[in-house]
C-alpha cells in the first residue's frame, strides 16, 4: 500500500525539517503543502526531502488539507496520512494511526489526544474540543473523542467519495461527518499529545462557533474529488 | 459628484443599476438645494408616511439601505473570497500538476 504523509504548513520554519525527517520514515512520500508561508518553509521542506505545493496566498489549514488530497489522489495513493507541521504530533506515531487501515479495520482513523494522558490543555481549549466532540458524535452517530484533530489517516477511497469544503478549521469536523454519512467505518487511536504553549494559532472562539454551527448544519453537496469527476 | 459618477459610467466602471441608484441619490440632494420648497411637499409626504420630518425618513430610509448593502457586500466578499481560494489551489496543483510531468519525461527520455 502506498502510503504519503500530508503536511499542512504556515510559517513554520522552526519545526518542519524535524517534521518531514521522521515523517520520511513513515510512508512513501512526504507532501507538505506550504499554505502561502512568508519564511522558509517550504525550501526547509524541501531540504529535508518532502515534496512541495505552494499556495500563492494563505487559504488556512482546510484548504492546505484539501489541496494535498487533490494532489495525492492524482498521485495514486492508497492511504493518506496527515499531520500538523508545527510540532504537536510526533510522527513516529504514524505506524500508530495507520495500522488500523493496514488492519483493513478502519476507513478513517482519528488520532485521539483524549485517549492518552498527556500533557495538560488550557481549560478553554479542552471545553471547545469537548463540546465539538459531542456536537460531532451526535451528528456523525459515532463517538469521536477529538474531533479536531489533525493527525488522521484515510484509506483513498473516502477521500475519492469527497473532500471537505471548508478552507478553514471547519474542515476537522466536516469531512468526519461527510465520512460518517457514507458509512465509512471511524475509528480513534490514542496519540501523545504535545501542547505547544508558545503557539498562538489554532482554534479560537470564533472559530468554535463556526465549526459547531457547520457540525449542525452540514453542507448540502460536498466537493467531488478530482478522481470521482473523471 | 454627479459628473464624476457620469464619468465613471462612461469608462464602464459602474453598472448602470449603480448608475441609476446614484443618480437618484445625487439630482435628490440638488433639488434639496436649489428648490427649497420641495422640503414643504417632502414633508407632507413624510407625515403621511407617519414620519414627523422628511430627516426622520432620510435616517430611516438610509440605514434600511445601509444594512441591505452591507449584506450585499458581504456575500459577494464571501463569494469573491471562495474564487480567489479556488483558483489559488488551482495554480497549486498545476504546478505541481506540471512538475511532476516534466519529471516523469526526464526520467522517459534521459537525454
Amino acid at each position: 500500500m502506498r502510503i504519503v504523509c500530508i503536511i499542512p504548513a504556515f510559517n513554520e520554519e522552526q519545526t518542519i525539517s524535524q517534521v518531514v525527517s521522521e515523517a520520511i520514515k513513515h510512508s512513501d512520500q512526504v507532501l507538505v503543502v506550504d499554505d502561502g508561508s512568508q519564511d522558509r518553509t517550504a525550501e526547509l521542506s524541501r531540504k529535508a526531502g518532502a515534496s512541495v505545493i505552494s499556495h500563492i496566498l494563505r487559504l488556512g489549514t482546510g484548504g492546505a488539507l484539501s489541496t494535498g488530497f487533490k494532489a495525492a489522489l492524482e498521485e495514486g495513493f492508497q492511504a493518506l496520512v496527515t499531520i500538523d507541521g508545527d510540532g504537536q504530533h510526533d510522527p513516529n506515531e504514524i505506524p500508530t494511526v495507520l495500522n488500523p487501515i493496514l488492519k483493513d479495520e478502519a476507513d478513517v482513523v482519528i488520532g485521539s489526544r483524549r485517549l492518552k494522558k498527556s500533557g495538560s490543555t488550557p481549560l478553554l481549549k479542552w471545553i471547545g474540543n469537548r463540546a465539538l466532540s459531542i456536537a460531532t458524535s451526535f451528528a456523525s452517530g459515532t463517538k469521536i473523542t477529538d474531533s479536531q484533530s489533525g493527525f488522521r489517516a484515510y484509506r483513498r477511497e473516502v477521500l475519492e467519495h469527497a473532500i471537505h469544503k471548508a478552507w478553514d478549521y471547519r474542515w476537522a469536523s466536516e469531512i468526519l461527518l461527510l465520512a460518517a454519512k457514507a458509512n465509512f467505518r471511524i475509528k480513534e487511536v490514542p496519540i501523545t499529545q504535545i501542547y505547544l504553549h508558545k503557539r498562538h494559532r489554532g482554534t479560537d472562539i470564533k472559530d468554535g462557533f463556526k465549526i459547531l454551527y457547520s457540525t449542525i448544519k452540514p453542507p448540502e453537496k460536498p466537493e467531488p474529488s478530482r478522481e470521482s469527476k473523471t | 459628484m454627479l459628473l464624476l459618477t457620469t464619468r465613471e459610467l462612461m469608462r464602464r466602471r459602474m453598472s448602470l443599476l449603480q448608475y441609476a441608484s446614484w443618480l437618484v441619490l445625487w439630482l435628490g440632494l440638488i433639488l434639496l438645494g436649489t428648490v427649497p420648497q420641495f422640503y414643504i411637499t417632502l414633508l407632507h409626504i413624510t407625515q403621511a408616511l407617519g414620519m414627523l420630518t422628511p430627516i426622520h425618513f432620510v435616517t430611516t430610509f438610509s440605514i434600511l439601505i445601509l444594512f441591505v448593502a452591507t449584506y450585499i457586500l458581504g456575500k459577494r466578499i464571501a463569494e469573491l473570497n471562495e474564487k480567489v481560494s479556488t483558483i489559488a489551489q488551482h495554480i497549486a496543483l498545476r504546478d505541481i500538476g506540471g512538475k511532476t510531468q516534466r519529471s516523469r519525461q526526464q526520467e522517459e527520455n534521459p537525454s
